[in-house]
Parts: structure tokens; sequence; C-alpha cells
């Protein structure tokens, strides 16, 4: 037990910060949210080579072997630094999917592709019906002639504009137990894109698949068995965009506590008024657990442990706390940071963004009462006490 | 970042909770209950306990082996801290975390050397003496008086201390003074260890809305050897502050909060005569869920701090978000708890219907002071903008 950074996390999370400070600036992001593509490829580069792309990657793949947990402090950088990237898409979801459950050649193909900031990749999994459980899936992949037809109508992909590949999770018609994921290449024919315009700056698109064809090795992952990798990439997603949350938090205290320190009223700053005082070390309260949280999720989905109790508790406190923090610091504000060309807005809207993915707090709270009712020791973890020791 | 126990840790912990559930039988709880005490357990089965702690090596595990520690690591500290707040044991208090702990930063060699033996074996009991009538969350104001005797070099105390926990069965007390009246506040104050035995020290007792006693000190002319003077002479408010910090991160421990959930867990479970359990209402579902991921936090906030202390890295605002967590957290689940039980909540040990012998509500009375008591909560929001953020006084 030591819940502190060593040498090498506490270089990686520096280093990150650093790059993810410098690397655009607020109008930058502003203008960069209202383009298809929602991110520079110039920037995403940068990153390539400092090696994050492929920092999860077994070295066989280009990568450097690093841990989810190394994952997490990069990503919460680059969300402190509201940095616009396809990280999500293509190493959060699709790459680790591929290293996953891809086959041999998949994973040859596409994973050095990735590290070299050659390919951009994403996956499919979300519909207008649900897809954070498997029931809601009503997409179609079934067997064809020389491989599987895809059909339905997938929502919130991420970068789908610029994806070299799509990888789809559907269901068979004649077993609808039976799930699949089949990678499909850009420009197949039958693949439509629209882009959907959200809050926080993400390239969200809705991918629509009519009779599209794809051959037998397009499949990842044994056919009617992907469920359970889907699982696993939808607790990355949560764990990880929880500690994008969680730099989103901590850059609207940093902000919060410079303006406080220095906006002057009443002949003092307003940082030295208790009611601001409280506010401030309320958002640094949950902040602070909302950290330790996403510490210990990452952890230990990085440590091939059951993970779902700690991913679930992370995601679901941050998902409601750090949105609520944001919309402390603008109260600190006031006036001044609702307008466009403060920077506080471009957190306020990424809180609700990231809140929104891989789960809100709601459907992790489910997932948790769900635990709680038919697996009552994992809900209570590893830590719990074998017997109840009231003795009365 | 490990936060993972070793297996040695988990032994330990395991070894541990095989003590407490050996020693703390549901015999020796119906025996030496006593809701009439701070703590509720009698004081002489508190006293008898703490010996036991010693004896079987608990106390000052952390300590270094210079002065008879254990030399073992502060999770190991931590793991029986924890497991001590779990079992609701007896004498997990100032006398063996962080008085002693405070002594080993501050403290003189012959006081360590004194001192630490005795409370290593479960022998002493402490009381902390800092708040006055007109010193409470302004502790600087204090105005206790120490006046030097020039002829023997002992030191001559009068005033009066105020809600002095546990002061009627102490050995010793934990005291700040004033020395030096003409500096600023947070000068001349000065801090002794007074024998509790001595001619002048009056104890007065009042009754707590929760049921037990609780105290006021007096000294009256009391003389204190200059050899018991904790740091340097005007320089106790340093020694306060650290203390105060070790007080913090002893109080912060996870364990109560971890009780409290099982315990209501295991109610809405199993329900009572009559009625389905509460556990298959899915707003009590959420609730409980709401609580665990709180009590998770507060949980990864005791070892987090632990592991600070560790790598020496003396944490001092974590050590106030840390209790007010845990605090809050408790005061979270005492209200819980309430709502759960319903028209129940507030049957009182001893009625007919009463579930959970009563404990929820004698605990939502008693557990009212962790919102005043070592810092208040919002005490403790000042501490942490102004110490941790950096934000002006």
């Amino acid at each position: 037990m030591d819940i502190t950074l060593n040498e090498e996390q506490t270089m990686i999370a520096t280093s990150a910060l650093e790059f993810a400070k410098g690397a655009v600036n607020a109008q930058q992001i502003r203008d960069l949210e209202t383009t298809v593509d929602g991110f520079d490829r110039a920037i995403w580069h940068k990153m390539v080579d400092l090696g994050w792309a492929g920092a999860v990657f077994p070295a066989e793949y280009g990568g450097s072997g690093l841990g989810l947990f190394e994952l997490s402090l990069i990503i919460e950088a680059l969300g402190q630094g509201a940095v616009p990237t396809p990280i999500f898409s293509t190493v959060v979801e699709a790459g680790l999917l591929l290293v996953d459950a891809g086959s041999v050649q998949q994973r040859a193909y596409w994973l050095p592709r990735i590290a070299d900031g050659r390919s951009i990749l994403t996956t499919a999994i979300f519909e207008p019906g649900g897809g954070l459980l498997r029931e809601q899936v009503s997409t179609l992949v079934e067997p064809s002639a020389d491989g599987f037809r895809v059909n339905g109508t997938k929502l919130f992909v991420r970068d789908a504009g610029v994806a070299d590949a799509i990888i789809c999770l559907g269901r068979s018609k004649s077993d609808s137990d039976a799930l699949s994921l089949v990678l499909v290449p850009k420009d197949t024919q039958g693949v439509e894109r629209r882009r959907l315009w959200a809050s926080g700056g993400e390239a969200l698109w809705e991918v629509t698949f009519r009779d599209v064809e794809v051959p037998a090795d397009a499949l990842v992952g044994l056919a009617g068995d992907a469920w359970s990798h889907v699982e696993q990439l939808l607790l990355r997603g949560a764990a990880m965009k929880s500690a994008e949350l969680v730099g989103i938090g901590q850059a609207a205290l940093d902000l919060t506590l410079e303006y406080a320190k220095t906006r002057r009223q009443f002949g003092q700053p307003i940082g030295s008024f208790q009611g601001v005082q409280h506010h401030c070390t309320e958002m640094y309260r949950d902040l602070t657990v909302c950290r330790l949280l996403c510490w210990q999720a990452a952890a230990r989905l990085g440590n091939v442990k059951n993970a779902a109790r700690e991913v679930a508790m992370a995601k679901a406190k941050t998902g409601e706390a750090i949105p609520a923090l944001t919309r402390i610091a603008h109260q600190i504000h006031g006036a001044i940071a609702y307008y466009r060309d403060y920077p506080l807005e471009l957190y306020y809207h990424r809180a609700i963004a990231a809140s929104a993915a891989y789960g809100d707090s709601g459907h992790q709270r489910r997932a948790l009462s769900r635990l709680l009712r038919s697996e009552l020791a994992t809900f209570q973890g590893e830590h719990r006490h074998e017997l109840s020791v009231h003795p009365l | 970042m490990d936060l993972e126990f070793t297996q040695e840790q988990l032994e330990f912990r395991g070894e541990v909770r095989g003590f407490l559930t050996r020693e703390l039988t549901p015999e020796v709880w119906k025996n030496h209950r006593d809701q009439s005490e701070q703590g509720m357990w009698t004081e002489a089965f508190t006293k008898a306990f703490r010996r036991k702690l010693g004896a079987a090596g608990y106390i000052g595990m952390g300590w270094p082996k210079e002065y008879g520690g254990g030399g073992r690591s502060r999770i190991y500290q931590a793991i029986f801290w924890d497991e001590m707040e779990y079992f609701r044991a007896p004498g997990l208090d100032r006398s063996i975390t962080y008085v002693p702990n405070a002594l080993l930063a501050f403290g003189s060699d012959h006081q360590k050397k004194l001192l630490l033996p005795q409370v290593m074996r479960g022998e002493l009991a402490w009381f902390v003496g800092y708040s006055e009538p007109e010193a409470g969350s302004d502790l600087a104001n204090l105005k206790t008086l120490a006046v030097e005797d020039e002829v023997s070099g002992d030191f001559i105390i009068t005033g009066q201390k105020s809600f002095s926990s546990d002061a009627h069965m102490a050995d010793y007390g934990w005291v700040a003074v004033r020395t030096n009246a003409e500096m600023s506040r947070h000068r001349g104050v000065s801090l002794f260890i007074v024998d509790m035995k001595s001619p002048g020290v009056e104890i007065t007792r009042y009754q707590t809305l929760a049921g037990w006693t609780h105290h006021s000190v007096y000294f009256n002319q009391v003389r204190v050897p200059r050899s018991m003077l904790v740091g340097d002479l005007n320089e106790g408010w340093r020694v306060v502050m650290g203390a105060i910090d070790f007080e913090r991160a002893a109080l912060a421990s996870h364990g109560l909060v971890g009780f409290q959930l099982d315990r209501l867990l295991d109610w809405c479970v199993a329900g009572h005569d009559g009625a389905p359990p509460q556990i298959e209402d899915p707003l009590v579902q959420d609730e409980l869920v709401r609580l665990a991921i709180e009590g998770e936090g507060t949980r990864l906030m005791t070892y987090w701090l632990a592991s600070l202390h560790e790598r020496g890295l003396m944490p001092q605002h974590e050590t106030s978000l840390a209790l007010l967590v845990k605090r809050e957290t408790a005061r979270r689940l005492d209200v819980a708890g309430l709502e759960l039980l319903g028209p129940f909540g507030p049957l009182r040990t001893g009625s007919p219907w009463v579930q959970l012998n009563g404990e929820v509500e004698v605990e939502y009375r008693d557990r009212l002071y962790f919102q005043f008591a070592a810092g208040g909560f919002d005490i403790t929001r000042n501490v942490v903008a102004q110490r941790g953020l950096g934000l002006p006084r």
C-alpha cells in the first residue's frame, strides 16, 4: 500500500501537464470545436511523438507497455488542458479492444499504425435504444455469403469522420444473445455518417450501416462472444473519462483560486470571505475524493482484476461532483466567466460531456445497485469484513 | 502507486481482526458497555483493554525502536486504527494515538524515555487541554497562565480548561498555557505535561445530550516542573499545531464509517418482523450505493494520509480535509440510518420494538460533536482554504 505517485509516474504526470497546458490555447480550442474533425492532426502527432498513442500497447506493436494507470495520468492532464484529441476513439476504445480481442493479423496491422500516428480508429457501440447493456443492442451483424452483413444505426461514435475503420457491435438475428464485433473500413459501401454537435468539443457522429458487407476476417474476437470485450471497453472508457473529469475539475479549481486571490471587492480579495473559502474547500474536497477513486479504478483495471465496482464508484462520483464543481466555480467568478473569452466555460461544457460518456452517474449507481442485490460481497469490496461484527 | 495491501499487511489485518473478535465477545459487550461514558465503555474496562493492546504489541508499533517502538510502517498503524474503529473497541483515543505521536515529534529525550514505555504498555490515560471558555475555535485566545517560580524553576499554572474529554480518568494532561502575556497571540504560548494527581487540579462534570459525562478542568496554582515543558518556552503554538495534525490524521480513520455502512446494509437486507426488507426498495438501494461511494472515498483518504506519513511528507491541511470527509460521511450515515429506520428510528435503547438496540438513535445524538469538536466543520473549511489552498486570511 502506497497511495502516492512514484518517480516515473510523477514524471509522466508533470510532462503531460506541461504539454497539455502549452499545446493549444483557449481560442484555438473553440475554433477546433466548430470543425468537422474536431481536433488538429498536428497536435495529435505531437502526442504521438511523446509516445502516448501507443503508451499502453505491448512493445511488439510499437508501444511502451505502460499501464492504464499511467494512461489515466496522461488523460487527466489532457482534461486539464482541454486538449481536443482522438485518444478516446483510437486508444481507449479501438486500440485496447484490439489488444484485448483482435486477431494476430488485426493487431499486427493496426496497432503499429495507431502507435505511430498513421491511423485513427473508432468503435460503434451505442444506439438510439442504448448500448451500455447487452439487451439494448439492436444493430444486426449476420453471417452472409462472404462474411458478415451489418444493418443498424449507431450514435455517439467518436471521430467517425476521420477514422480509417469503425469496429461495430451487433447481434445475430437467429440468436439474439450472440453479439459480435466487426471491423468496417472507411469508405465501405453502405456506411453513412452525420456529425452530431455536442457540448464539450468531442467529434461525435451518427453512423448508419445499410447492408454493409465485410469479409469473414473482419470479425474481432469470436462470433457471438463480443459482450465481455465490450464490457471491458466500457469500463476502460468510464475509468479514463473519470480521470479526464478530475483534470477538468482541477482546471476549474485552479482558475477559481487564482480569481479568488486577485479579484478585489469591498476593499479585499474575495477569497478572504468565508463564503468563498468554504466553496473552494468543498471543490477541493470533492476533487480529492474523485481523484483517489479514479486512481483506484485505473490501477485496478490495469492489474486485470475485477474492477467493475471500483470503476462504477469512480464514474458515479466524478460524473456528479465535477459538473457541480464547475457550477460553483462559475458562481465564484460571477459574470466575468459568463463570457466566451474567459476559459472557464470550456470546462463547464466538458464536464457535462465527460459525465455523459460511457455511462452517466445514474447508470453507474444502477450498476452498483445490481451488485448490491446479486453479489453483496463484490459490492462491499475486497476489504469487507467476512462476518457482521455487530454483537447485540 | 500501489492501492493493494501486501500479503504481510493482510496477515496483520487478519490478526487484528482475530484479536478483536476474541476479546470483544457478546458477553463482554453486555457486561462492559456504558452509555454514560464517552466511547460507551466503562472506565475500568477501557483501561484494562488498553493494557491488553499494549501487551499484544499494538501500541507504538510505528514508533522508532530506540523508544521501544515496533519500527513498523505507518500503514500498519492505519490498519490497526481502522480495525479498532470498525469493532468500536475501547481505548482508541488520544492516549495511544496522537499524544504519543506529538510527544515523539516535539518532546524531550527525558519525556520520551519517561512516558513512552508506559504509553506502550497501555498504562496511561491522557486529557488534552486546549479549549477554554473564551478559546474555542479561536484557540490563540487562551488565557490559562503559567508563571515561572524563579526559585525552583517550576511553573505555576492557574486557569480553566473546558470541554475536556476523559479528564476524569487521565493520568496526565497535555496542556497549552500562556507563558508570556506581552507577546503576540500566537507566541507566548507553551505546552506542558501536567500530572493530574498534582495538588490544585479540580474536575467538574457535565452531562452531554447523548447521556455521557464531560468535564472542565480547573488549575489552581498547580506546580509543574520545567522538565515537563514540551518544546521551547513561548513556542508552544507550533507544538499545538503539529499535534493537531496528528490528531486529525488519527481521527480521520475510516473504520467507523465502514462499520456504520455494514450495520445499515445488514439491517436493510434482514428487515424486521412484519415488514419486507428495505433493500428491495430502489430508493434505499440508491442511498446505500451513494453512502458506499463516500465510504470508499473515506477509506482511500485514510491510507492516502498514511502513505504520505510513511513517505515522510508530513501532511498538514490534508489531515483536516480527511477528517472533514470522514466526519461528514459518518454524519450522513447517522442521518441515513435514522431515515431508513423510519418510525422505529427515534426508539431508544431498551424500548419494545427498538431496532439495532437503539444504537442509531444514540449515535445520532452522540456524534453531533463531530460537527464542532477538534475543529468544527466550518473552521476546518477555513483551515483547508487558508493552509491548503492559499486563500488570504
